[in-house]
């Protein structure tokens, strides 16, 4: 890409390419769910005809719609910015200027992958989950590639050709084995497809006669299986046993099929200006990220992983990973000294000297909030004892993994940065350049007045909008302090 | 800027703010009111308690509305730093929030029909932060929000040259 200077006027148009007819007709069925229940609703009450007609409107309809789409789709690329001309009635020109895309991202789900193609998306962080903005769905997997280098090199100011060539052949910043990638299917354990059999079964469950969730189809199953019936029984605990071996096996082989689909083969690349992310098995994605967009670091990890040394890498940048993840992965499992040189990268200084904790009123403040539960649980323990004393035990566990967090959170304050750690089960050290910050909150309420602590919380760009970065009950003071070295930079 | 703010520091909005807040306060409870009217009518009717819930919460209404909105506007208050906004705000959750000015995307001053009606305004500040990325300061007199905005514009405009 070394033209002259172009502006998106000149350019010449170009079209999404013609195969993507092909790969693009699986999304447009899929569009149209509520037919096939107008089709599956005439075949079974018996009008087959009428239901192969309405199926082959269907069709027709969403192969004339897609053959529209692509007849009027046409992007120019300029120098600076991308155009794109679309729609048929309500024609859209949309320009996307090239100092304004954080993240291009190429998909190549697996029919694509069989024809050559590529998905593009441009990501301008604008917020609004429109995942429509500046997306070509389906060029040549060549054309995505130059187009990508055209945008980095844009970018970057750099030559392209480092980019992505140079790089193929050099080491990986990290990368993960069949074995890595299966050891992180183990650790994320997943009951999600009984949350799916739930869902499937509350809509399908009545024409199938599979309900698996009504007492009433456990015990006609039961009344119908005679004799095993009686075994079952007989054999109480061990059937009981054997149901929580195989939610476990279950749980299990969901985590590792889901981290196989995603992370098989994961390799991440320093590239010209960024951070370059492949992975997938069926379908392939391919993600940069451009280093200076990135806003803060946040090492994860549990119990359990921690004991084995694992840990997870993930970095918050303007724009949001796929999938609406919110921040981006870039070391789904990984040692601590894997990890340093993906951190080293970004160049920052890590704070020096012990982490300092924060107050006990941590753990006051919280038991405090939970007298209420526990008048409750006393009053339950009068007049129902079994039921007052499971909630008692409930109590206890909630206060001791409070107590525990409050052992685990910690932080640091560098010239330049920032390192939080807390939480025990979800453990997470957040890593903040101190130039990141945008706003900073001192909070406190009625409880943690009385203990003379207030919280910080810190407004950072990007990432997943729930997760606030905080440093929770700090003495009034140290509050203070903490907060004007954070902002010492804009005095 | 010291450790602990200073009380010279900080301003508070217009007086006529209460008013607004009290308007709120009032609105927020009608729903409730009317609703406990309706239950009172539908469901405890005949019983020996009848009308006692629609006069229970109208009173905590009337309180409520009488005593909260002085309390929360007294600890509304308002810090221009050199680079710096600070707003502190909250009743039983106190707030207390700084943005540096060159952290500022854009600025709104709205106005609201209460607004109108008591002469106040509302300057909302937007940051690129995901959390807390809009801080608004209420009840200031529309031309002191005019002067914030335009100070804050001008730290903006400096920080791009």
């Amino acid at each position: 890409m070394t033209e002259v200077a172009l502006s998106a006027d000149e350019a010449p148009p170009e079209r999404l390419h013609p195969l993507m007819l092909l790969s693009g007709l699986g999304g447009s069925l899929r569009g149209v769910a509520g037919g096939y229940a107008g089709i599956g609703y005439l075949a079974a009450t018996g009008r087959l005809d009428t239901a192969l007609i309405l199926g082959a409107l269907l069709l027709a309809g969403a192969i004339v719609s897609l053959l529209v789409y692509w007849r009027r789709f046409t992007f120019r690329v300029g120098t600076d910015e991308l155009r794109i001309d679309s729609g048929l009635i309500s024609r859209t020109h949309r320009s996307i200027p090239f100092d304004r895309v954080q993240d291009v991202d190429i998909t190549q789900g697996p029919l694509q992958r069989l024809l050559g193609l590529a998905s593009v998306t441009f990501d301008t962080g604008a917020s609004g989950g429109s995942k429509e903005e500046g997306a070509l769905n389906g060029i040549a997997v060549a054309r995505a590639h130059a187009l990508r280098d055209h945008v980095r090199a844009r970018r970057g100011q750099a030559p392209a050709a480092v980019g992505t060539d140079a790089a193929e052949d050099a080491r990986p910043l990290f990368a993960m084995d069949l074995r890595r990638v299966l050891t992180a299917g183990v650790f994320n354990f997943s009951l999600a497809i009984f949350a799916g059999l739930f869902g499937l079964t509350q809509t399908m469950g009545d024409v199938i006669g599979f309900e698996p969730f009504e007492r009433q189809f456990w015990t006609d199953l039961l009344a119908n299986a005679g004799p095993l019936t009686g075994f079952v029984q007989d054999h109480r605990f061990g059937a009981a046993f054997a149901g929580l071996l195989l939610l476990v096996l279950v749980g299990l082989l969901t985590g590792i099929a889901r981290t196989l689909a995603r992370d098989f083969r994961f390799r991440l690349d320093r590239t010209g200006t960024g951070l370059r992310r492949r992975r997938g098995l069926f379908t392939l994605t391919d993600v940069t990220l451009p280093l200076r967009r990135v806003q803060a670091a946040l090492i994860l990890t549990g119990p359990v992983r921690e004991r084995f040394g694992w840990r997870e890498l993930k970095l918050q940048s303007l724009a949001q990973d796929q999938g609406g993840g919110g921040d981006h992965q870039v070391a789904p499992l990984a040692r601590d000294e894997e990890l340093q040189p993906i951190l080293a990268e970004l160049g920052w200084q890590l704070p020096q000297g012990p982490l300092q904790p924060v107050s006990k009123a941590y753990v006051w403040t919280f038991c405090l909030a939970l007298l209420p539960v526990l008048l409750i649980a006393l009053v339950q323990a009068a007049v129902l004892a079994p039921l007052g004393l499971l909630t008692l035990a409930l109590l206890g566990l909630v206060v001791a993994a409070r107590w525990l967090g409050w052992r685990r959170t910690a932080f640091a304050l560098g010239d330049d940065q920032l390192l939080v750690r807390g939480g025990w089960w979800q453990r997470r050290t957040l890593l903040l350049p101190l130039q990141s910050v945008q706003s900073v909150d001192l909070t406190e309420n009625f409880i943690g007045r009385r203990f003379g602590t207030a919280g910080i919380r810190i407004g950072v760009a990007g990432g997943s909008g729930f997760s606030a970065h905080v440093i929770p009950s700090l003495p009034r003071e140290k509050a203070s302090q903490v907060r004007n070295a954070l902002l010492s930079r804009f005095a | 800027m010291t450790a602990e703010p200073e009380s010279e520091h900080f301003q508070h909005v217009e007086r006529g703010y209460v008013q607004v807040i009290r308007v709120r306060t009032l609105l927020g409870w009608l729903p409730l009111v009317i609703g406990a009217t309706v239950l009172d009518r539908a469901l405890l009717d005949g019983w020996a308690i009848q009308g006692a819930l629609p006069v229970a919460i109208g009173l905590f209404a009337l309180i409520s509305t009488a005593a909260a909105p002085p309390r929360i506007w007294q600890r509304l208050r308002y810090g221009l730093h050199p680079t710096l906004l600070q707003v502190l705000r909250g009743w039983l959750f106190h707030t207390d929030t700084i943005v540096p000015f060159v952290r500022v995307q854009h600025i709104d001053v709205t106005r609201g029909p209460w607004d109108k009606l008591f002469g106040t305004a509302t300057l909302v500040v937007h940051t690129a932060g995901t959390h807390n990325s809009i801080v608004t300061l209420p009840g200031l007199s529309p031309e002191r929000a005019g002067e914030i905005r335009e100070l804050i514009r001008g730290h903006i405009r400096s920080d791009l040259e």
